[in-house]
């Protein structure tokens, strides 16, 4: 396919950015997949950037996030402290404090919100918050009429 | 300056009132996310007897980040560089909000005391460890008369 600087023959001041343009997008379509380029772009990159490139962790979704149950505060002890804050949690009038599925850890949500926009793991134990979420999607199911339907 | 966060007030005023034995990690009168911090060698280590010391920095996202730790004296172990950087899984992979400055140093201390030559740093210093490791560990007890004192 030709393009149309070569079709008009103005090719003789072809333009440098141009060409890498190409050059990239060429490299791109050989490999295929985002994954074979991103590999590749690594290598270019010191070792000690690489890993962290390449093991970057997904966090988690915001609807995950946004559904985590809340905690009553009357279930709180005065010496309960969120340990990513390192705050009790009743120093606050209203604290906004949630519960991880499964290993049941409690942390401020402004706090581990952050953590989990970028992590999976709970930050004290590593447990795979994501990897229970079916059942706890099943037990936080409210019987409705509409059961099952979505949108 | 951007006020610091209540977190690493608390964390200071712990690591004075209540330091973590063989180890001492002070802020920075000009920055107070910037520690000076000694490390005991652990008992019945190569590094027994010396004492090393380090910076640990603490990044703008911390602890959200995990904290930047560096060995400031020369040191022979395989899972430290020439430039004093630490290969340990908490400061990288394996970080996580609820670890604390304590914590972070408590673990350089055990990995002084288990010198890991299969994940290495230093290459050139695990491959010694590797070939013949009582040769290693002799002289890593020579540098820490030397350089830890």
């Amino acid at each position: 396919m030709s393009t149309y600087e070569e079709e008009h023959n103005t090719s003789s001041n072809s333009n440098p950015r141009r060409d890498l343009r190409a050059q990239i997008r060429d490299l791109y379509q050989e490999n295929g997949s985002s994954a074979a380029l991103l590999q590749l772009l690594a290598q270019l990159i010191p070792e000690s950037m690489q890993e962290e490139l390449l093991n970057e962790k997904e966090g988690c979704p915001e609807t995950f996030i946004d559904s985590l149950p809340r905690v009553n505060k009357r279930a709180m002890k005065r010496t309960d402290a969120c340990s990513i804050c390192c705050c009790s949690y009743l120093d606050d009038t209203h604290p906004l404090v949630v519960e991880l599925p499964h290993c049941n850890h409690r942390f401020d949500l402004e706090c581990v919100a952050v953590w989990l926009s970028k992590s999976r793991t709970c930050p004290l134990c590593r447990d795979d918050v994501l990897s229970h979420k079916p059942n706890v999607d099943v037990s936080n199911v409210e019987l409705e009429e509409d059961w099952g339907m979505y949108g | 300056m951007a006020s610091l966060p209540k977190r690493i007030i608390k964390e200071t005023e712990r690591l004075v009132s209540d330091p973590v034995p063989g180890i001492t990690a002070q802020p920075h009168e000009d920055n107070l996310r910037y520690f000076q911090v000694t490390i005991e060698g652990p008992q019945q280590s190569p590094y027994e007897n010396g004492v090393f010391e380090l910076e640990l920095f603490l990044p703008d996202d911390y602890p959200m980040e995990a904290p930047k730790v560096r060995f400031l004296t020369k040191i022979y172990h395989p899972n430290i560089d020439r430039l004093g950087r630490i290969c340990l899984d908490v400061l990288k992979t394996n970080w996580s909000p609820a670890l604390q400055i304590r914590t972070v140093l408590l673990s350089v201390q055990a990995l002084l005391a288990s010198p890991n030559p299969n994940d290495p740093l230093a290459n050139d210093v695990a491959e010694d460890w590797i070939r013949n490791e009582d040769e290693a560990i002799a002289k890593a007890r020579e540098w820490t008369k030397l350089y830890a004192k």
